[in-house]
């Protein structure tokens, strides 16, 4: 029976063959790794830090989306938008079905970002030396009040709009998502509520924080980011008091022309550190990073942003700052944002400046210096007169305001403030404001449209 | 347990030797008396078992005591001849449609077709071979019932779909399980773009001797969790004993587009355009950006001819229409295709060979679009023992692809059409290209043409893939005892893809780099599977008989992958990365997957009449949750011969007549890798330092996707088998969906795996082959196939999938179209009008017009998915000549424009020509049109609507061949043993209302589960006519 002994053998060998195999279920992502070992160290800490930055830097939130979004709705006939992104061009329009994507992905990326600094803020414990940690919790914090200020701006009525603690903000999450759940249909705060959150993280984060922290976020960042929100609150003691620690701490100062703020060395793109204003920026590298100003503006981007004589009109005929438009093909561009790989500039000195003279001007104070010093060191840079301080109105402010910062991502939020209104549509209307996201109200039952959406 | 088994069945066997006598004889073919070679003949009651030689002769040795011999050869009636006692026998076989002879291949072994209780659907080689196309899946389009195959569009080597009887998944994947000579192979899309690649089209289509398709849950049930797409078996071509063949192939031919899209001429397009500068000065006047009208018109009167001569390069032709450009004669072309085959086919009773070699050179109908494929096979199979045989198949192919950009890109040729027609090919300021070359700037244009022009990238770009792929197995086969054998093989599939990218100066508007930039890519998928396991078939007495496989396979697919890409090229002359001075990133990374498996299946027959077919098979898999790794998928299947009973057994019109039922249950596994996990990434880096983030929302729960189906089927054949026919209808129910569920984006993510969800799949098979007519010379024979499905999602927890116009939706089919539905242009004002569509107090829809998108509720406009599907074959053949036709259709489905928002879209989206419907827009109050009113840079109902959806249904002539034979008595003089030439068309014609391009279509830079029947600028199929001769010796 020859057969019956190649038969044990084959049957051995099948035998042998399911046993080996059996363990082998059990394989290991390479490029991921598990939410257990993600947050166990100060350096893992610490890294996740790093990534809530990249997270905040993507395209839709602080790589420039946001904010180009506010200027579309606020362009009247100083800037042409002849790009071929329906979803911006319904916001140009005004005209913005709640399912339009960019408004989505707005929502998702801020939501991203402080899921992000809410698992850092979670995993505090594990770090041992107390100033790291501090570092980190303020660091956090800064972006987690950045983005819901960024956030309750679009998505829900100014703060000047009726009743802050009556209208509908955005939801305030303050916690990392470990499943999800009925809890995870978080309901609209109100927006006053969300002011709350916002000046409360970034309190915390200038407290926290040391004045100066390589491109991170520093308490100079919490206090002119704070300075911006006091503005829109139209607080204006508080906004020049917390400009003025900005300016006065002498960590900043502005670059010797207008150009160098924006700069493009040898107009080759490439990476570039922050400028001596950059209070605080989002950094762009050749591989990561995305810088959607050069995107839109920029006829090295696509250039679907054409800018005006409306606008250029606005000018006085020596302003340096004139001299930073150009024409290409016919049409004429700003050349603020030509490098593909430059920094994203999210706070500048000048808008410190700006901030602190107006607020000043406005209660007739002079902390830190008088409006007319600010404004003419804003106007000095740009190789023009100065004012007397006689001679200094509000609308002076304004406009050296709108001129200095055009198209870094006031136009809206600027306009509400002032209650100024956009072509002949009102300051407070309803097409002023973000839809909520179509996608969002369909997994979450608790969330409230804004008016004119339903 | 194994071991038990083993003994078992040891006991089980006995063997006995008995007198033997050999026989002689010849086997012919009835119509002309050419030998048949290959022919099976088959001692009737006994085991022995010939094959005919290439002369029709053969040599069996048989038992004393059999009195019969059973010829059978496919395409042929089987026949059985009384022997009279060791005197030669002649045997003449006549052609039939009739297929219950033939062997069907299902999963681990193979299956007379008459005891075939599931669904199975076999295709023939001669169907497949020489197809004028990459890959052989378009050979299955329109030949087999419930099978619905959709090449996304023209260009070379991309994604083919194939649905078996719909989709079973809305996230997971839906094509089905891939099986070459019974190991799985890779079919991963590998592309590094959006759009996808094909990975069967490194197939040798000639290699292929057959493809089975399991369709129901019964047949597929043994391939457990990969099973519920349906299976598709391929089997390559064996050597054979007694035979010694050499065949030479070749074909050249043409290539066309199969239709093109009408766009506005030069002087349709500046008229246009002016009267869309007028509908947009009243909106901006209304805006209160103008004190007047007539302020806003002249705004309008100065910028639009600006523009006008702009993209006319600076000069005024275009008011005379003097440059009137088609762009889509620059970017179309008549391609060339071409193929070398060889193939021998030889051996003895000892060593059986085959082996085969293939040349592939193809142009694309779209400019810079081309593929080549070299590939070999070597399929050697050797008797070491009288009990013990091994193996070896293997196959070597390298293909390079010159790749076009994915639809959604500039550079992708067909986007051309939306550059203007008043716009010169050549620019004459420069004599180059128009786009190459801004004399200003000494740069590309940046805003001339209206976008980057997509020829520029022919000459100054390309983007080429190479695949090496070797897929080979070995095994050895061991027969144990009397009806045992024990089969044990290694398969391994080794994909090796690298892809280099190179876009020079020229470039740049389009990469938004100045001075070129370049990406080399790598990935590497080896597919490690072995199978092992026993098979034991026996008659008992006279009317038992049983069939069994038990045994074990084990798979391990690892991807490891790298990319680079780096920019700023000294010149273009210097296109690989070592000369780019920034190396802008780098990536690289791996992935992995096992599956452990154990199945058993038994099949059961008495007197030929009752069939009985269980199988169960238990898969685990690392790609699940810890709490869920392993299922079990268990199926049972029966059939009734009606036929052998007696009060049928008389009847003389009815040949054959079986009733099959089948019920089985089906897994999907085809999700990525590590879907269950909670998951940071370190692709997380910030200003140069390295990051992590949280990525994935973990479900330790996560499970397959379960099918479980039905089938019910009737068999028959009547009128000496002049027809044949099969009816089957099924459905088949898919619970635990894995679905990508939108979560709210407040908890730092979009989506989760989840297992929620149900969907359904219904529909009826008829399949009917006819011989028409059979003369001595004159032979016609039809096959039709009609299938009708009907797709439904009957649950998805309460949400909504798709982030397109296509959707996931509880109550539909899978990808529905849904968005407003369009009522034309306002006579009033030209507004774009919708129906409101709300639902009112009484449960009905509100059927009022309003302008405001927003006001107007979205409803299903439209479905992807055909309501049937048809094919209908007819041969001819007369004395040496044979014409083949086969049609095929799709009907009850619908197409939607992506670009219609740009290519017939009021103007608003700039300069972009628009197709000629737009002509027809309105223009002054009471104007009844569909057409809204031209408004430049003002969306005037562009927004997803019924406005960009039109049918789908087409009918197409889809093969033609024709062919001669050379006489016998003429290849004797030339001493040739066959020579064949012949005409084949491929798309030759097809009827159809879609205004598009082409009504088989789905655009490839956004295709999936959900996002079906979209068109975005794709390019349509070819039209291809060759012209081919085989030469056999």
């Amino acid at each position: 029976m020859k057969y019956v002994k190649n038969l044990y053998i084959l049957c051995a060998a099948a035998v042998f063959t399911v046993a080996a195999c059996s363990k082998k279920l059990d394989t290991i992502p390479t490029e991921s790794i598990s939410n257990e070992a993600a947050l166990a160290t100060t350096s893992d800490v610490k890294i996740a830090m790093v990534g809530a930055y990249d997270d905040l830097g993507n395209a839709y939130l602080y790589g420039g989306d946001i904010f180009i979004l506010g200027d579309l709705m606020a362009a009247t006939t100083e800037i042409n938008w002849s790009g071929t992104f329906g979803a911006m061009t319904q916001v140009y329009n005004k005209a913005i079905p709640v399912d339009n994507s960019y408004i989505a992905n707005v929502w998702l990326s801020g939501y991203r970002a402080i899921n992000d600094v809410n698992n850092v803020l979670s995993a505090l414990d594990v770090i041992k030396d107390e100033d790291t940690r501090d570092d980190m919790e303020g660091q956090a914090k800064f972006i987690r009040g950045s983005v819901l200020f960024d956030l309750v701006r679009v998505f829900a009525k100014s703060w000047n709009d009726g009743n802050p603690a009556a209208n509908a903000g955005v939801p305030i999450v303050l916690t990392p998502t470990r499943s999800i759940t009925d809890s995870s249909k978080v309901p609209r705060a109100t927006v006053a509520a969300v002011y709350a959150q916002v000046i409360s993280d970034l309190t915390d984060a200038e407290t926290l924080l040391p004045p100066t922290n390589g491109f991170y976020a520093s308490s100079l960042a919490a206090s002119a980011m704070l300075a911006r929100i006091y503005l829109q609150q139209g607080d204006y003691a508080k906004a020049a008091v917390q400009a003025n620690k900005v300016i006065a701490s002498n960590a900043f100062r502005l670059t010797g022309t207008y150009e160098a703020a924006f700069p493009f060395p040898g107009g080759m793109a490439g990476a570039v550190a922050n400028t001596t204003e950059d209070v605080f920026a989002m950094q762009i590298t050749s591989s990561s990073g995305t810088n959607d100003f050069q995107t839109f503006y920029s006829p090295l981007g696509r250039g679907d942003i054409q800018i005006e004589d409306a606008h250029l009109n606005l000018y006085e005929a020596d302003d340096d700052r004139l001299n930073l438009f150009y024409n290409s093909g016919g049409s004429v561009f700003t050349g603020k944002f030509d490098n593909l790989y430059g920094n994203v500039h999210i706070i500048r000195l000048a808008e410190m400046y700006l901030i602190r003279a107006e607020a000043n001007f406005r209660q007739g104070t002079a902390v830190g210096a008088a409006p007319v010093d600010d404004i003419n060191t804003i106007r000095d840079r740009a190789n023009l007169a100065l004012y007397n301080a006689a001679d200094l109105t509000l609308a002076k402010i304004l406009l050296e305001r709108k001129l200095e910062l055009a198209f870094e991502g006031f136009g809206l939020h600027d306009a509400k403030r002032l209650q100024q209104s956009v072509g002949n549509i009102a300051w407070n209307a309803n097409n002023l404001v973000f839809p909520v996201p179509q996608r969002e109200r369909r997994v979450n039952t608790n969330l409230s449209q804004n008016d004119g959406y339903q | 347990m194994l071991m038990g088994l083993c003994v078992l069945l040891l006991m089980a066997a006995t063997g006995a030797l008995a007198q033997s006598k050999e026989v002689k004889g010849k086997i012919t073919d009835s119509k002309d008396g050419t030998p048949i070679q290959g022919a099976t003949v088959h001692a009737r009651g006994g085991k022995a078992s010939v094959v005919s030689a290439a002369d029709g002769s053969f040599s069996i040795t048989v038992d004393a005591r059999t009195r019969q011999l059973e010829v059978t050869y496919v395409g042929y009636a089987a026949q059985t001849v009384a022997l009279n006692g060791a005197a030669p026998v002649t045997v003449s076989l006549e052609q039939s449609g009739e297929t219950l002879g033939e062997i069907v291949v299902v999963g681990y072994g193979t299956k007379s077709r008459r005891d075939v209780t599931g669904s199975v659907v076999k295709v023939q080689s001669k169907d497949i071979a020489n197809t004028p196309a990459t890959s052989f899946e378009s050979a299955l389009q329109g030949r087999a019932a419930g099978v619905q195959v959709n090449q996304q569009n023209g260009k070379l080597g991309q994604g083919i779909n194939i649905r078996i009887r719909g989709a079973s998944s809305v996230t997971a994947g839906n094509e089905p399980l891939y099986v070459v000579d019974g190991i799985p192979i890779t079919t991963d899309d590998l592309s590094s773009t959006i759009a996808p690649t094909n990975a069967l089209a490194d197939l040798n289509m000639n290699d292929i001797e057959s493809v089975e398709i399991l369709k129901d849950a019964s047949a597929a049930a043994i391939y457990g969790s990969r099973g519920s797409n349906g299976v598709v078996l391929i089997t390559t071509k064996k050597g054979k004993a007694g035979t010694s063949k050499l065949e030479l192939g070749y074909y050249h031919g043409n290539q066309r587009a199969t239709g093109r899209r009408k766009f506005m001429n030069a002087t349709e397009y500046v008229n246009y355009f002016k009267q869309a500068g007028l509908g947009a000065a009243k909106l901006d006047y209304a805006a209160g950006y103008f004190n007047t009208l007539q302020e806003a018109i002249e705004d309008y009167e100065s910028y639009i001819p600006s523009r006008f001569t702009r993209y006319a390069a600076g000069e005024n032709t275009w008011e005379t229409g003097a440059v009137n450009t088609d762009w889509q004669d620059e970017v179309f072309r008549t391609a060339p295709i071409s193929q070398y085959d060889m193939s021998v086919t030889g051996g003895n009773d000892k060593t059986k060979v085959f082996f085969s070699g293939q040349y592939l050179n193809q142009k694309g109908i779209l400019i810079g679009n081309s593929y080549k494929r070299y590939s070999g096979r070597l399929n050697i199979e050797h008797k070491l023992k009288n009990w013990l045989t091994a193996g070896a198949n293997l196959s070597y192919a390298r293909s390079l692809n010159y790749r076009v950009s994915n639809d959604n890109a500039f550079s992708t040729p067909l986007q051309i059409i939306a550059l203007s027609p008043i716009t010169p090919v050549i620019d004459p300021r420069t004599g180059l290209l128009s786009g190459a070359l801004d004399l200003a700037t000494d740069a590309p244009n940046t805003n001339y043409p209206v976008y980057y022009n997509p020829l520029l990238n022919v000459d100054n770009a390309f983007y080429h893939t190479l695949v090496n792929r070797t897929i080979g197995n070995a095994y050895l086969n061991a027969n144990l005892l009397n009806g045992l054998t024990f089969r044990t093989e290694l398969g391994i599939d080794q994909l090796n893809q690298t892809e280099e990218s190179y876009y020079g100066k020229l470039t740049a508007r389009n990469t938004g780099v100045a001075n070129g930039n370049g990406t080399y890519a790598t990935t590497e998928m080896l597919n490690l599977n072995t199978n092992n396991y026993f098979q034991y078939a026996k008659t008992f007495g006279t009317v038992h008989s049983l069939d069994a496989t038990l045994g074990m396979s084990y798979q391990n697919r690892q991807m490891v992958y790298s990319t680079a890409t780096g920019e700023q090229f000294p010149s273009d002359a210097y296109k690989t990365l070592s000369s780019a001075a920034s190396k802008t990133d780098a990536s690289s990374g791996s992935t992995s997957n096992t599956l452990l498996s154990y199945f058993l299946r038994a099949s059961y027959k008495f007197a030929n009449k009752y069939l009985l077919g269980v199988s169960g098979r238990i898969d685990g898999s690392s790609r699940f949750g810890t709490n869920n790794r392993y299922g079990f998928f268990p199926a049972v299947s029966a059939g009734w011969v009606l036929t052998e009973e007696n009060f049928l057994k008389g009847e003389k019109w009815l040949s054959f007549l079986k009733l099959k039922a089948s019920y089985g249950v089906t897994g999907n596994d085809n999700i990525s890798d590590f879907a269950s996990r909670g998951l940071y990434t370190g692709d997380a880096a910030y200003g140069g330092q390295a990051g992590q983030k949280p990525v994935q929302i973990a479900n330790p729960d996560l499970k397959w996707e379960t099918s479980t189906g039905a089938d019910i089927g009737v068999e028959g054949s009547i009128l000496q088998s002049r027809i044949g026919f099969e009816v089957e209808v099924y459905q088949r129910k898919t619970k635990d969906l894995i679905l990508s569920v939108e979560v709210p984006g407040t908890s730092g993510f979009s989506t989760q795996y989840k297992n929620v969800g149900n969907l359904t799949n219904k529909g009826i098979e008829i399949t009917l082959n006819t011989t028409n007519i059979q003369t001595r010379n004159f032979r016609w024979t039809s096959t039709l196939n009609f299938s009708a499905n009907k797709n439904k999602i009957t649950n998805l927890g309460g949400q909504e999938l798709g982030n397109s116009v296509n959707r996931a939706r509880e109550g539909e089919a899978l990808g529905v179209f849904v968005a407003r539905e369009f009522a034309g242009a306002d006579p009033a004002n030209g507004d774009a009008l919708y129906i409101t569509n709300t639902v009112k107090a009484d449960g009905t829809r509100d059927r009022a017009t309003t302008n405001d998108y927003n006001a107007a509720t979205d409803v299903v406009i439209g479905n992807p998915n055909p309501k049937f599907i048809y094919g209908f074959g007819n041969t001819v053949s007369y004395k040496g000549f044979d014409l083949d036709v086969l049609l095929q259709g799709v009907n009850g489905n619908q197409i939607f424009n992506k670009a219609g928002t740009y290519m017939s879209a009021s103007g608003s989206n700039g300069f972009d020509n628009q197709t000629v419907d737009q002509l027809a827009a309105w223009k002054n109050p009471g104007d009844i049109t569909m057409i809204p009113e031209a408004r430049l840079f003002y969306p005037n109902g562009t927004d997803p609507s019924s406005r960009y959806i039109s049918s789908g249904s087409y009918l197409r002539v889809k093969a033609v061949t024709l062919g001669y034979n050379l006489p016998r008595t003429l290849l004797n003089q030339i001493g040739l043993d066959r020579v064949r030439v012949y005409a084949r068309a491929q798309n030759l014609f097809t009827i159809t209302k879609y205004e598009g391009w082409d009504p088989e279509v789905n655009s490839d830079y956004q295709a999936s589960n959900i996002n079906l029947g979209n068109d975005f600028y794709s390019a349509p199929q070819a039209k291809t006519i060759v012209f081919g001769v085989n030469i056999g010796l």
